[in-house]
């Protein structure tokens, strides 16, 4: 039902939005490439576009039932098969930055937290701070332009754009290093600002459970500082960070329009945005049934996490 | 790069709810739309009195599948038609004849020396760089890396529409007709061995060369194009911009394998143009097009996007979707059983690398990973004057037909004046448009044609200088006066006290927004208060095709006729975004269509021209040059009115030379 309403609320919106599919095409700057009155008519009822919304999107979710997402209006290809060209590469940058993320978050959050108020914590806090608050499109450019320009013809140096720049029959692991090279930026500039946001919210939190009585208990026990952080402390905060964690989960998959736009990144953040400025409602609707399922697995992954984390939370 | 950014503050802030994500952009676009009934014209009781007339939706009929046609036999015809020679030539050949008359101004050394700084260094980069290789002086083996802003929607032929598809399609696809530097269009000489008109320009009879094939082998025939032909014209097929033109020829007949005639509907001088279509394999494609009429749902035609059969110099040997597309040259265009029939293209492998950022594109060409590129004014004068840009890289710029202007929306009560409209023109400070905003990079426009082509008026049109008193004196004529002494200029209409108060839409770019601020500036002097409202691309199409705005701001590049321009300003065409009706210049419209004698052709569109100066539909601003970044590495870039590479030999005189 959940699924239902929001594609509904969302086919309603785009096909609400000004202009179509042919829009785009119409304002080519050369007039001599027209498209005529007719022919635009024509083609609305090829693309079954000149009915009303509702008959439409009854009509695309019949489909969906059937398992057919349909097919992309701008890029003549099945909406699924576009999802699995480019969820691929989504995965490997969001997945790796997530990864990162928790892998570094955790750690820094904690120490954070044991050294708090002194000078290193300070200063930790403040590159965070300003990591958090630096834009990741000026973050890339600079990391563009010292990576791939600067140290061009050394060691250090890295792939401007793009994926691969070897050709489809090059060896499997020249392919996969060459990948992984060419991603090093992409989720550089992906990881560092959840990151800082991560590891200031683990800290926050670790620093309003200290404060409870059982800490102060565990202390009076005699556990020592780092013991009373880890297995008590931080035990009690992975409640939120299971909810916060639920929730990345669309994220893994939704990508970023920013990175992979000024990386030219063939993931599925550019595939949406090209999509809504396109008009494209095959792929918009189908990705937003993606992302739709997505956030609920992860309401439901998060539901099932808050019991192992927690035993006085039941599964039933 | 603004809407990219301004979707990003919306967009990774909210990472964590996608769903919301999504619901909030499409929201966003839908704010577009109910804030656009803000700017719409108001109701015809308050504002306009013809707005209800023009609810109408365009005339639209519905698309017919061919009549059958009884085609003369071929011996007949030629008894009829009392054929005319038409030009067949190698746009390569007329390039290298005209640059055998021209002076170089100077050694390729000292042009690549040279920072593009003045017109006398631009003079010489063109005139040094541009040239055609002497024999042996190209490199036939070298690759070069072409920039391209977005990825393709189709590698069918017929199917494309974006500059990206005309781009790949003009190195990859089979053509009869080209146009040269001065957009006289010929058959060309690689493909076509006659062409051929009718006295009475009803019929174009061609013969195709014998020596042609597609890339998987198999002969090009005059069948092919006949079958392309009917493919277009069939109403299943979701054809969008090819049909346009071809829609115009009432038949085409292949009579053998290489003796093709297109029959017209009417004797036009612009025919020529309509028989100019892309063409698709027979062979391939008539065992798919019956099963799968849309051309892209079956397996076939999903096999075909990848891999499509060409019959131009290059094939499509690799796509990787959003990232790059690789053609490499035909052994089998340039000779056939192991004789040369043609020229070799300079280029090996060309490979389209897909960059949609300026800035990484421009980082691109300074680190020598893309060899071209179309280069934004301010990349032009502030980030392309340094050693590290010249290191590997030079510049070059020329005229290009394209023009930006205001549009005035006619059925608004504010402009369906003349003299309002030409107020606007008056109030502007295009000075300090072209000085201050635009870098003194362009050029001030008149009108619809370039000055000095063929078609343009050859009156001495000058173009607007800013004048307040003359705008305020015409704006007090008209009735605009500040009654009630509110600072704001109105008017009575219907009993009513209507102040001058609207809005300009514009596209959210940063230097269209700045020319809109100007103007609003410069009105305010005026006691006319100016909204200036910045709206996403697809939306201004949108509200401007609906004709649901007061005033925008918007280009247009030119067409190879001038007749593609009567789409803008005939009574009720699709392109006429601001209502213009003037009989006489519809008539002078059908006049040059069906008039042979340049001259007078040119008479006829020069007082279009002349009359539109005088109506001022629009409030014309500049012309657009080409600005465009090379490796030191390629040499032949030569500029047309439509820019290096849309017209032939356009992309086909690029080359490099051999390594030392």
């Amino acid at each position: 039902m959940t699924l239902v309403v929001i594609t509904l609320m969302v086919y309603g919106l785009a096909r609400s939005m000004p202009g179509n599919p042919l829009t785009v095409q119409l304002g080519e700057s050369d007039p001599s490439r027209k498209l005529n009155p007719e022919d635009q008519q024509r083609m609305l009822e090829i693309y079954g576009l000149d009915k009303p919304w509702p008959v439409g999107y009854v009509q695309w979710i019949s489909k969906v039932i059937q398992g057919d997402l349909g097919r992309s209006i701008t890029r003549k290809q099945p909406v699924t098969q576009l999802i699995g060209e480019r969820i691929g590469p989504t995965v490997l940058i969001s997945g790796t930055a997530l990864f990162l993320t928790w892998f570094l978050a955790i750690p820094l959050g904690l120490y954070a937290s044991a050294r708090g108020g002194r000078i290193d914590e300070r200063f930790t806090g403040l590159v965070l701070y300003a990591l958090y608050s630096f834009p990741t499109f000026v973050a890339a450019l600079f990391l563009q332009i010292i990576f791939a320009v600067w140290l061009r013809d050394t060691h250090w140096e890295l792939p401007l754009f793009g994926m691969s720049d070897l050709s489809s029959d090059a060896p499997f692991f020249a392919r996969c290093r060459d990948i992984a090279w060419h991603a090093i930026l992409p989720i550089t500039c992906q990881t560092y600002v959840v990151l800082a946001y991560n590891s200031r919210f683990i800290k926050a939190n670790l620093e309003e459970v200290v404060r409870q009585d059982f800490i102060r208990t565990a202390r009076a026990k005699g556990a020592g500082p780092w013991r009373v952080l880890v297995h008590h402390a931080f035990r009690n905060t992975l409640i939120p960070l299971v909810t916060l964690l639920g929730l990345s989960l669309p994220a893994l998959v939704g990508g970023s329009v920013i990175i992979e736009q000024i990386f030219t990144w063939p993931g599925m953040g550019r595939l949406f945005f090209e999509s809504i400025r396109e008009r494209d409602y095959p792929t918009i609707m189908g990705l937003t049934l993606m992302f739709s399922v997505l956030t609920l697995a992860g309401q439901l992954l998060a539901d099932l996490l808050y019991s192992i984390v927690d035993p006085r939370v039941n599964v039933e | 790069m603004q809407e990219v950014v301004g979707c990003e503050s919306s967009v990774s802030r909210g990472n964590m709810f996608l769903v919301i994500r999504c619901c909030l952009l499409l929201c966003f676009a839908c704010v577009g739309c109910s804030g656009s009934k803000s700017i719409e014209p108001a109701p015809p009781s308050e504002l306009t009195a013809s707005a209800e007339e023009r609810k109408e939706p365009l005339p639209v009929t519905e698309p017919q599948p061919l009549d059958p046609f009884d085609v003369p036999k071929l011996s007949d015809l030629d008894k009829e038609a009392n054929w005319i020679d038409r030009p067949v030539r190698d746009g390569l050949i007329l390039l290298r004849e005209a640059q055998s008359e021209e002076k170089v101004l100077g050694s390729v050394g000292s042009a690549i020396s040279t920072s593009n700084n003045s017109p006398e260094s631009n003079n010489l980069i063109l005139s040094a760089l541009g040239r055609l290789p002497e024999d042996g002086e190209a490199d036939y083996s070298a690759r070069i890396d072409r920039h391209v802003g977005g990825d393709l929607g189709s590698t069918n032929p017929i199917m494309i529409s974006t500059s990206a598809e005309f781009d790949i399609l003009g190195l990859t696809g089979f053509g009869l007709f080209s146009f040269g530097r001065d957009l006289e269009p010929f058959a060309t000489s690689e493909t076509v061995k006659i062409w051929q008109t009718s006295t009475d320009r009803m019929f174009d009879k061609v013969v195709l060369r014998d020596d042609l094939v597609w890339s998987d082998g198999q002969p090009i025939t005059a069948h092919d194009i006949a079958f392309t032909f009917k493919v277009i014209m069939d109403p299943r097929v979701p054809v969008p911009a090819v049909r346009s033109g071809t829609d115009q020829l009432r038949w085409v007949e292949a009579y053998d394998d290489h003796t093709l005639v297109f029959f017209h509907k009417e004797a036009l001088a612009t025919n020529v143009w309509n028989i100019n279509f892309p063409v698709l394999p027979k062979h391939i494609y008539e065992k798919t097009w019956e099963a799968d009429p849309t051309l892209k749902d079956s397996a076939e035609h999903v096999q075909l996007e990848q891999s499509p059969v060409c019959g131009g110099p290059y094939e499509i040997v690799e796509r990787k979707r959003g990232q790059q597309i690789v053609l490499r040259r035909r052994k089998n265009w340039s000779s056939v059983q192991g004789k040369q029939v043609r020229e070799r293209p300079y280029f090996e492998e060309v490979r389209f690398r897909i960059i949609e950022d300026p800035n990484t594109t421009l980082l691109a060409l300074k680190k020598g990973e893309i060899h071209e590129m179309i280069l934004q004014p301010e990349q032009w004068t502030t980030q392309t004057v340094g050693r590290d840009f010249y290191e590997r890289n030079t510049k070059a710029t020329a005229p290009e037909w394209v023009s930006f202007h205001f549009g005035w929306n006619i059925e608004t009560i504010f402009f369906r004046d003349r003299r309002v409209r030409r107020a606007m023109s008056y109030a502007f400070d295009h000075d300090e448009m072209l000085e201050d905003l635009c870098y003194s990079l362009y050029d001030p426009c008149t009108g619809i044609f370039y000055p000095g082509a063929w078609m343009a008026s050859t009156k001495n049109l000058e173009p607007y200088k800013q004048d307040l008193d003359k705008a305020e004196a015409l704006l007090d004529e008209a009735g605009w006066i500040d009654r009630d002494n509110d600072g704001v200029r109105d008017k009575e209409i219907d009993g009513r006290t209507v102040p001058f108060e609207f809005s300009i839409i514009v596209n959210q770019q940063p230097l269209r927004i700045a020319i809109c601020t100007l103007l609003k500036e410069n009105l305010d002097q005026i006691g006319i208060r100016l909204n200036v409202r910045p709206v996403e691309s697809t939306v201004l199409q949108d509200l401007t095709l609906n004709r649901k705005f007061q005033a925008y701001l918007g280009g247009w590049g030119s067409g190879t006729d001038p007749d593609t321009s009567e789409n803008l300003w005939k009574t009720g065409a699709m392109r006429n975004f601001c209502n213009y009706s003037n009989p006489e210049v519809d008539r002078l419209y059908a006049e040059g269509r069906q008039e042979f004698d340049r001259g007078k052709r040119a008479e006829k569109y020069g007082r279009i021209q002349e009359i539109l100066y005088d109506d001022q539909p629009y409030t014309w601003l500049y012309w657009r040059n080409s600005f465009y970044g090379f490796s030191k590495d390629v040499r032949g870039y030569v500029f047309s009115p439509r820019g290096p590479y849309h017209y032939s030999p356009g992309f086909g005189s690029l080359w490099k030379p051999k390594q030392e």
